[in-house]
């Protein structure tokens, strides 16, 4: 278990790394009209996600991920 | 930030002469973003609605932001939840009717039979609980106890601003209040934009402090259940931290991997879930209260990607979580914005989940065995799959408006339902849950 | 022009599109060709032949050269269209030759627009000195360039010549998103700025400048010394209302040298500098 959860940490460690790392990865300034858009936006619907995650908070035990938790709720 | 000045000789002359020479005049440039940005308000009311007589609530929420110029923005959230319906109670059907007795609603009676005080291992004497309602289920169906009601009210406070070229900073503060739940949360991060901004680094930490104020007192985790003892307001507080990375991988895509880490500390049983208690033929003897590590050390790995595939947005992730309680999940979701012109949307959405049970789970406890450590026969600490379909629609207006409805459906299917003891032969000892989920938006924005 | 350029324009018909690109390029060709000092046929280079004669020049060269005197007056005599002749000593490629005290001061006597006859529409340029457009001609295209695309109807069009850009009137999808970049710095970090109208000019020294002993020596000249401006940003980028307007700012910032930003902060105008 513990093997297991160091090489998974390895590999998410790596895949950071090797995002950060890539250099040549991305986009020119005057490439940027479609990720202007604001649905391309990775947090394009703030109310929709919080709600989201408080109902699937309540219900399962695992939570979050793609941000920080807001706060507890005693219904867990 | 610049102030509007009166413009000097220079500038005049300078702009008498440009229109001399172009024939016409020409207008003063404007340039947004930079400058303050008008307010955003985005507003819903959700509604959610479990079957079988379960939990239902109405949860308004709304969301202030507002960019006062250079990326310095104020975000404010204002919930309020109101919660009725019956909730599981921890205890599996039986072919018996069952009665239990919760020290929630308003048919409190006194208590008879039972000890009024008790002293703990360590010496310290409480009180047991004087007043209970008790509410019967009959057979064969999953109990819930009815008199399962909260509202919560929740506000957040964020702020946001450069501190340096190419950095952000942002902290944020929580508090809510619930009947029997306080909590106080803040969060701080920072990040960092290089390689042109197509790659964002980010740090975070997050702190956590909850006041446990279960109604009748926190019972003695895995005492007998008809004993009703208690022990007070408990408290817990969770720290946390998360590492993200953001990347444009191309024109069209973008992604981002998080790997967020957090250990809560404290009380983090639920005072007010039972296991039942069987003996060899499957009836049931008795319950006890569950009784959880006071420990809890969580981390997950978060994959997100948004991708403009055909002329519509894709919204994609993976997240991988797991725990020191045993259990694994894994998450993923979907949506796809599909963009009918005129400012009309519609967004599918499918969810899909699978996580494994906690390692003291257990759906019902033989007599026979020795009692365990820590128990719970908490439904959310199954091994179940769960899945949501649905879809928002959206309609603009004004180009500065939009409303929307969000229809979904949530079903959680456990895999560990039945037993093959006599007494449990076809029962469904968890049945699972659907939910329907219904949200009316409104948003005011730029 | 050596640079790429490109109209945005936001219809939904093709012929348009195509037509208004053509009007813009043929405008912009048409300028270059009438006030390019490389091609022997144009206006400026028979100006630059004459010899001390007087010549006669059509409607727009005078109404240039009015301009170009404007801010030669508006500037003290810092911005000076006959500073071109500093051509002959500085050689902006990047190495680390500079000229001699002896080679700038022989050019010096033919520099200054006060010794020009101007007496609109004839021009007599003394023998040895010359006239130079590379200050405002771009910037002045970029305004033509879009008057051309928009003469013939109303969207909301974009024209962006290298960066030096001009727009009408933002889509309706929202402001234009204009990127400017930074290249040749170690951030390579790029502005993103949203443009609801008006123009956007850049003069810098990214392309064409010396390096010796570690100063860097910028193309804008200082017509007083024969040197190149001390102190001046790396880039500055101005807004205004039309491209010559915010192309001539963001020049007379730059012939300010160290007070780019104080002067740019007293003109009121939305500005970005980028010092080295």
């Amino acid at each position: 278990m513990r093997l297991a959860r160091l090489v998974g940490l390895a590999c998410a460690a790596g895949a950071i790394l090797t995002m950060t790392g890539c250099g040549t990865i991305g986009v020119k300034p005057w490439q940027r009209d479609l990720l202007a858009k604001k649905e391309m936006a990775l947090d394009a619907n703030p109310l929709d996600a919080a709600i989201d995650d408080h109902v699937y908070f309540s219900k399962e035990a695992a939570s979050g991920g793609r941000g920080f938790g807001g706060g507890g709720c005693g219904c867990n | 930030m610049q102030l509007k000045k009166p413009p000097t000789p220079l500038r005049l002359g300078l702009m008498a002469a440009s229109c001399a020479l172009l024939g016409s005049p020409a207008a003063k440039a404007q340039t947004a973003a930079d400058g303050e940005q008008p307010l955003l308000i985005d507003a819903g009311v959700l509604y959610y609605k479990e079957d079988q007589g379960r939990v239902q609530t109405i949860e308004p929420i709304v969301r202030f932001k507002k960019d006062y110029g250079d990326e310095h923005v104020l975000g404010v959230t204002l919930a309020f939840d109101s919660l009725t319906g019956g909730s599981p109670n921890g205890a599996i059907p039986s072919r018996k009717a069952q009665t239990f007795a919760t020290p929630s609603g308003t048919s409190l009676q006194p208590v008879s039979g039972v000890p009024q005080t008790y002293t703990t291992p360590s010496g310290q004497v409480v009180a047991a609980l004087a007043k209970v309602t008790l509410y019967s289920v009959q057979p064969a169906l999953l109990p819930l106890d009815p008199n399962f009601h909260d509202r919560r009210i929740a506000a957040d406070v964020s702020w946001a601003q450069p501190v340096a070229t190419d950095t952000h900073a942002s902290i944020a503060g929580h508090l809510s209040n619930e009947l029997d739940f306080d909590s106080a949360a803040f969060n701080a991060a920072l990040s960092h934009d290089f390689n042109g901004k197509n790659t964002t680094v980010s740090a975070g930490v997050n702190g956590e402090l909850d006041a446990v104020k279960p109604i009748g007192g926190a019972p003695v985790g895995g005492s007998d259940y008809t004993q009703l003892l208690k022990n007070g307001s408990k408290s817990k507080d969770v720290v946390g931290g998360l590492l993200g990375v953001t990347q444009v991988m191309s024109r069209r895509w973008v992604a981002q991997l998080n790997y967020t880490y957090d250990k809560s500390n404290g009380y983090l049983t639920d005072p007010y879930k039972i296991v039942s208690v069987v003996d060899g033929t499957g009836t049931e003897t008795g319950y006890r209260f569950e009784s959880r590590p006071d420990k809890r050390t969580r981390q997950s790995l978060y994959f997100g990607n948004k991708a403009y595939v055909g002329g519509e947005v894709l919204d994609i992730s993976y997240r991988r979580s797991k725990d020191d309680w045993g259990i694994k999940s894994d998450t993923v979701d979907g949506r796809l914005r599909i963009d009918l012109g005129n400012d009309i949307y519609l967004e599918p959405h499918a969810r899909w989940y699978h996580q494994g049970a906690a390692d003291f789970y257990h759906l019902y406890l033989n007599q026979s065995d020795a009692l365990p450590a820590y128990l719970s026969a908490d439904p959310r600490l199954a091994d179940f799959k769960a899945t949501t379909f649905g879809a928002k629609f959206g309609v603009g207006f004004g180009g500065n408006t939009e409303l929307s409805l969000r229809i979904e459906q949530y079903q959680q299917k456990p895999t560990d339902t039945t037993s093959s003891l006599a007494a449990l032969q076809g029962l469904n000892l968890n049945p699972g849950l659907k939910t329907v989920i219904v949200q009316l938006g409104w948003r005011y924005d730029y | 022009m050596a640079s790429p350029c490109e109209v945005l324009l936001e219809t939904e018909d093709l012929d348009r599109a195509r037509s208004a690109g053509r009007a813009a390029a043929d405008e912009a060709w048409r300028i270059e060709a009438k006030f390019s000092r490389y091609r022997r046929d144009s206006v400026v280079s028979t100006i630059n032949a004459s010899n001390g004669r007087p010549v006669e020049v059509d409607a727009e060269t005078a109404a240039l050269i009015d301009f170009a005197a404007h801010c030669h007056r508006l500037s003290d005599g810092r911005f000076d269209i006959t500073s071109g002749v500093l051509r002959r000593c500085w050689r902006f490629d990047g190495s680390d030759r500079l000229p001699t005290a002896a080679a700038i001061d022989a050019v010096r006597p033919f520099i200054g627009f006060d010794k020009i006859g101007w007496d609109a529409p004839v021009i007599t340029v003394p023998t040895g000195m010359e006239l130079d457009f590379g200050g405002i001609g771009k910037e002045y295209a970029v305004d033509r360039a879009l008057a051309a695309v928009t003469a013939s109807s109303s969207e909301s069009a974009l024209v962006n010549f290298g960066g030096d850009l001009a727009a009408t009137r933002a889509p309706a999808g929202g402001p234009w998103r204009v990127g400017i970049e930074r290249p040749g710095t170690e951030r390579e970090a790029a502005l993103l700025l949203e443009l609801e109208q008006g123009a956007l000019a850049t003069s810098g020294d990214t392309h064409r400048y010396l390096l010796r002993a570690g100063v860097r020596y910028g193309h804008i000249m200082d017509v007083h010394t024969g040197w190149p401006v001390v102190g001046a940003p790396r880039s500055v980028t101005v807004a205004a209302g039309a491209c010559i307007e915010a192309g001539m700012l963001a020049t007379f910032a730059m012939l300010s040298g160290a007070g780019a930003e104080a002067f740019l902060d007293q003109q009121g105008v939305r500005y970005w500098c980028l010092r080295g």
